[in-house]
Parts: C-alpha cells; sequence; structure tokens
C-alpha cells in the first residue's frame, strides 16, 4: 500500500528564483530550499502530493472551486511568468488523483477537478527548488485561500486526514511526500503593501505565531485560531495557511523536523521527517 | 458585477501578449470593445487603481497592470496608489 513518508510546508515568492540566480547558491533562499531538497530526496519520494492555492490562474472568478484536484498524466507550469523559472512539464499520477477526489467526495469533501491544466509559481516555485528534474510525479489539490469565504481551517484539515486514508488505501506501494504551499502573513498587490514593495507582511507577529505553534505541535490551537478574520487581517494571501493546515492534516499531528523562518517574507521553511 | 470585467482585463494582460502590447500602445483603443461600466473606464484609463479596489477590483489582479506598465502604472506609482487606500483591518476599503 502507498504510505506517508513526510510532509513539508514550503513557500512559493514569484521573485525567489530570479533572487537565487542573481545572488547565488549561499543566498539565505537558496540555503534554505537547499535544505529541504536535501531532507526530500532523503525520503525517496515516489509522489508528491502537494495542497496549494491557485492564483487566479488555473481558475478564475469566473468558476473557483474551494477544492479542487488536477487529474492528468501531466501538466505544465508556469502559467504566469515568473521571473527566471523555465518552462517545465510536471508528470502526474491521474488513476491516483482520481482516486482522490473519489474518496475525498465519499467522505463529504466536494472537489472539483481539472483535467489538461497548467499551474501557476504557487506550484511550480517549490519544485523549481526541489525537485528541478521534474521526475517525480506530482499531484496539485487546490484549496481556496485568496478569495473569502475561506474554507474553515478544521475543515481543511480534515480534508488532509481524508486525503491521506485515500492514500494509504492506494494498493501500489508508493512512497508519498505532502507539501503545503504559501504563506502565514503577505500582502500581494493590496493597500498593505510595504512602501516601495510589491508586496507586504501585515501582520510579523500572526507569521511568529504559526511558527511557534507549528513548532510546539499545538495543532489544534493553530486550527482554533487560524479563522477567516485572522488569515485576512495577516494579508490579503493570508489564507495560504490553510495549505500547511490540510498537509499536517495528512501526516497527523507530528513534531516538525525544523520550521525555518523567513519572518522578512511572513513564511517558513518546513520539514516533518519520521522513522 | 461589471468590476468583473476589470478583474478579468486585468489577468488578460497577463496571459494574452497581443492584448498586452494593445493596452501599452494604447489604452483607451484596447478598452474600446470591452463592457466596462464608464467609471471604471475612466479609471483603468487614469490608472486610478486605488478608486478601482474601493470598487471592488482584486489588488492581486490589478497588480498585474504595474508589473507590465500599462495605464501609466508601474510599480512605484502603483504602490503609492494603493497605499493611499484606507482599510479595515482585514483589508475591505473604508471611507
Amino acid at each position: 500500500m502507498a504510505k506517508i513518508v513526510a510532509g513539508f510546508g514550503v513557500p512559493h515568492t514569484p521573485i525567489f528564483p530570479h533572487f537565487v540566480k542573481r545572488d547565488g547558491p549561499d543566498c539565505e533562499i537558496a540555503k534554505l530550499f537547499g535544505a529541504q531538497k536535501e531532507q526530500l530526496a532523503a525520503m525517496r519520494p515516489d509522489l508528491i502530493v502537494m495542497f496549494d492555492t491557485d492564483h487566479l490562474n488555473t481558475f478564475f472568478l469566473d468558476a473557483l472551486p474551494i477544492f479542487a484536484i488536477g487529474i492528468d498524466k501531466s501538466f505544465r507550469a508556469p502559467n504566469d511568468e515568473p521571473r527566471d523559472v523555465p518552462n517545465y512539464v510536471v508528470p502526474s499520477l491521474p488513476a491516483l488523483a482520481a482516486h482522490i477526489r473519489a474518496a475525498a467526495v465519499t467522505a463529504g469533501y466536494d472537489v472539483a477537478m481539472t483535467q489538461h491544466f497548467s499551474v501557476d509559481h504557487s506550484v511550480i516555485v517549490p519544485l523549481h527548488f526541489l525537485t528541478p528534474d521534474m521526475k517525480i510525479p506530482v499531484v496539485p489539490f487546490f484549496i481556496s485561500g485568496h478569495v473569502p469565504p475561506l474554507p474553515k481551517a478544521e475543515r481543511c484539515y480534515a480534508l488532509g486526514q481524508a486525503v491521506a486514508r485515500a492514500i494509504e488505501a492506494w494498493p501500489e506501494p508508493l512512497r508519498v511526500v505532502v507539501m503545503g504551499s504559501g504563506s502565514f502573513s503577505l500582502e500581494v498587490g493590496g493597500p498593505r503593501m510595504a512602501a516601495s514593495r510589491a508586496d507586504g507582511v501585515p501582520d510579523p507577529d500572526w507569521a511568529a505565531r504559526v511558527i511557534k505553534l507549528l513548532d510546539d505541535q499545538k495543532i489544534d490551537q493553530l486550527i482554533a485560531e487560524s479563522t477567516q478574520h485572522r488569515m485576512l487581517k495577516a494579508g490579503n494571501v493570508g489564507g495560504e495557511l490553510l495549505n500547511w493546515i490540510a498537509m499536517l492534516g495528512a501526516i497527523g499531528n507530528r513534531k516538525p523536523t525544523y520550521v525555518a523562518p523567513q519572518m522578512q517574507n511572513g513564511h517558513a521553511y518546513g520539514v516533518w521527517t519520521w522513522n | 458585477m461589471s468590476i468583473f470585467a476589470v478583474n478579468y482585463l486585468c489577468r488578460e494582460v497577463l496571459r494574452d501578449h497581443a492584448f498586452r502590447a494593445a493596452m501599452k500602445a494604447d489604452p483607451a483603443t484596447a478598452l474600446a470593445p470591452l463592457e466596462l461600466s464608464d467609471e471604471e473606464r475612466r479609471c483603468l484609463l487614469a490608472g486610478d487603481v486605488g478608486q478601482l479596489y474601493r470598487m471592488g477590483a482584486n489588488g492581486f489582479l490589478m497588480n498585474y497592470l504595474a508589473r507590465f506598465e500599462v495605464c501609466g502604472l508601474n510599480a512605484e506609482i502603483y504602490n503609492q496608489r494603493m497605499r493611499a487606500v484606507k482599510v479595515d483591518e482585514i483589508g475591505q476599503p473604508v471611507a
């Protein structure tokens, strides 16, 4: 049977590939992603399931699912021109993705699907750093984290649990890593940007609080505090925290191997491994 | 809900390179065939992203207007105009 072997929390700042190209392998971003890349390789994953918030590129305001999964043998990226990110084709496992969707719907989560799709920086930037060969199949699972109403944190956690049950019921002996992509406090293009930046961190205290709760393994407390109001107070993409919460639901309540903050960006790099 | 048209055209500036070029060359002509209210059209042509935000346009999407420097916008002008919008603690515009 397939089994979940690790959880990762990743940022996806679209300018990071440019910064690393410009600043080289010793810059902070390169080192933080480099450490995660080593941890990921050690897990020998056969599949990555990534919880992610699409930035109105795969979906749009004409048809915007709260939950959706990508089902195809591969998908293209990026579809939003992040600087210094090449065009990739990422392999996927459509039969397993369809199985996850069916299991989630049976469990009470009405998950939309997309086929013949492309994804934006929020999926491909972390993969650009972590799996640049694009040999490991990836199933993207989309959670609406930008456009209110946001799904509730406890529902996203329980969704993660349902996805885990589906993965563990899959007959092939796959090693599966679950990722959550996104920030804890960030405003992009809105009034709470910092001066002379395209973004800002409106609520660094909340980002620090999230990281503390992750470190202390107080997931119930994190879920209780992650209300829609609290996440939106943290920025117009603050709901991306839901992707981390779904990942936590999938891996179970565990102590992180580490959570490395990057407070100037309101996010962190998290790794959960066991065994 | 015609503000949808504003949000939509912002994303088209990203996705449709011909439309992006047309918006850079002559925004009034590029916007002419689109179904926009008079106020939306005036704000777009003036690069008044603050007023468009107050009208419900999406900040993340409007950022493409700055990124691709259309309607007289660039990153700094966009930043100043957007930051001038008064908002409550969850980012909703207030009078």
